[in-house]
């Protein structure tokens, strides 16, 4: 995993957040590299959802 | 040969509807800008995409709607029915812009189209002006609009939950375990959006519906990798296939066009094989909820004319006012014999869509909110005139009907409202008549400054 994209998982493992949130975190990476990374999270199969659409790390694959 | 995405810009730039912002702009803030504009929006740069520019925002209201359309903003209706009523076959040709630029195999990456972010809660960056064309072996082509959120550089989620001919076309091919070749297409004629929109019976072609609405045929182009067909002029095309995965992919929210944030919903992916484009690409960014409201107008309007022609009721005007996201709501006025007032509720409230219709007389101009609310005050007994069919089907995207409480896969119902704000049987017409002011054509106010 590129460095963004195993942030993008600790801040996802910290607390559930919408997909906006982690956007506004990052405004300062370039928008194709913050989606390739958001990719790279997406293909790892760890994320979960809450009920109101947060994204989450669950938490067997956060203890894998 | 048919008009173009390109031609729609031209036509709203013509009217005076066009904005063209010059300097180089986030994807992420498409959609905050377009949202400032007051009018529709080109962008003549993107922020780290050079080959591309953008635009959206071009029906997100019924004059820029009715400029698209090439008829006057009270006629949306009629100008579709009349498409609607003479379609016109496709045509195929051999060479298409949409195919100047073919990227295959390692080169397929969503990540270098401008994909943009658009409301707080949503779940990604979504594609919305999309074209869908599928095809079944039994039914043939089918071609339908359908969001879809960007999940990897391969990969998108579509929102497939609500009933549709496409809905069908990949429960027939999951039940045999494969995967649904599909082909989108970004960047075409409203025309072809609206044909899309239309609930057309299975076996229509939707392309020659839009045919119709042009007047001439939709020129098409085979895909590259797929066994389906785009229009040639389309700025963006990705061909790939609905994996046989059934709903089981997190897709959503999205901010619907109810104008609420959605909820996650659990839907198929798509799998992009092949990417074509122009050689100077425009994305468009079809704007929620606007443009997707706007869309459903010509649809809900035409239906509700041809049931209340059907009803034997002389329909004067009607519309699908933008506060019932030109869903919900029909408003009508019509040359009234007694009686027909129930009659016009009954045929609008038969529109599956339509939850309220109101009905007037024709002195009262429909798309002035002023004048409805003073029919609906001094022409309404509520004890006479209002019309309440419980049981009705819903829309899971309506908070009122309480779809949380049904559990997954539950369909809701709705309870449907009619209000009859015609003059009363027995009330004399000339209890209406507006005030005069005295002498009012014979002063003149600057004469008098």
């Amino acid at each position: 995993m590129s460095p963004l994209a195993e942030l993008l998982v600790a801040e996802l493992s910290e607390r559930p957040r919408h997909f906006g949130e982690l956007v506004e975190a990052h405004m300062q990476m370039p928008w194709r590299e913050f989606l390739l990374a958001w990719g790279e999270v997406r293909a790892a199969d760890v994320l979960g959802r809450d009920d109101e659409g947060r994204y989450l790390v669950r938490t067997a694959a956060a203890t894998r | 040969m048919s008009a173009g995405f390109r031609d729609c810009l031209r036509q709203l730039e013509d009217a005076g509807e066009l904005l063209r912002l010059k300097k180089a702009v986030d994807p992420r803030h498409l959609s905050a800008l377009m949202a400032q504009a007051p009018q529709a929006t080109f962008f003549e740069q993107i922020a780290g995409y050079p080959d591309w520019r953008a635009a959206g925002a071009l029906l997100s209201t019924r004059r820029r709607l009715a400029v698209a359309m090439g008829c006057p903003e009270g006629a949306i209706a009629t100008r579709f029915e009349e498409g609607i009523r003479r379609p016109i076959d496709a045509r195929l040709v051999d060479r298409a812009p949409c195919q100047d630029v073919v990227l295959t195999g390692d080169d397929v990456d969503l990540t270098r189209l401008p994909l943009p972010m658009m409301h707080v809660k949503d779940g990604g960056p979504y594609l919305s002006g999309t074209l869908v064309v599928s095809r079944d072996p039994e039914y043939g082509r089918n071609v339908g609009s359908y969001r879809m959120m960007y999940r990897t550089p391969r990969e998108t989620g579509i929102d497939l939950v609500s009933s549709s001919d496409m809905r069908v076309y990949y429960q027939r091919a999951l039940d045999q375990g494969r995967p649904l070749p599909i082909a989108v297409a970004v960047g075409v004629h409203p025309f072809e959006l609206l044909a899309a929109s239309y609930k057309a019976p299975i076996a229509v072609d939707e392309f020659a519906i839009a045919g119709g609405l042009h007047g001439a045929p939709v020129d098409l182009v085979k895909c590259k990798t797929v066994d389906l067909e785009v229009p040639a002029s389309a700025e963006l095309v990705l061909e790939g296939e609905l994996l046989p995965i059934g709903w089981t992919a997190d897709e959503g929210p999205f901010g619907e066009f109810s104008h609420i944030t959605g909820e996650v919903k659990w839907n198929p992916i798509f799998r992009v094989r092949a990417i074509t484009h122009r050689r100077d690409p425009i994305f468009y960014v079809l704007q929620m909820p606007w443009e997707n409201d706007w869309l459903a107008a010509p649809v809900i309007e035409a239906a509700g004319l041809q049931a209340l022609r059907v009803a034997s009721v002389e329909p004067v005007a009607i519309r699908a006012p933008v506060g019932g996201c030109c869903y919900w709501t029909l408003v009508a006025s019509i040359k009234k014999r007694p009686g027909e007032g129930k009659n016009a509720l009954l045929a609008m409230l038969s529109v599956a869509e339509v939850k309220l219709a109101i009905v007037t007389d024709d002195d009262i101009d429909i798309g002035n909110p002023d004048e409805l609310d003073w029919a609906m005050t001094f022409r309404v007994q509520a004890d006479q005139d209002v019309l309440v069919v419980p049981g009705a089907r819903g829309k899971h995207i309506d908070p009122s009907v309480r779809a949380g409480t049904l559990g997954r896969g539950g369909l809701p119902t709705t309870a449907k409202l009619g209000i009859d704000a015609t003059i009363p049987e027995g009330v004399p017409r000339s209890h209406y008549e507006r005030l005069r002011y005295f002498a009012k054509d014979g002063v003149r106010l600057e004469d008098y400054q």
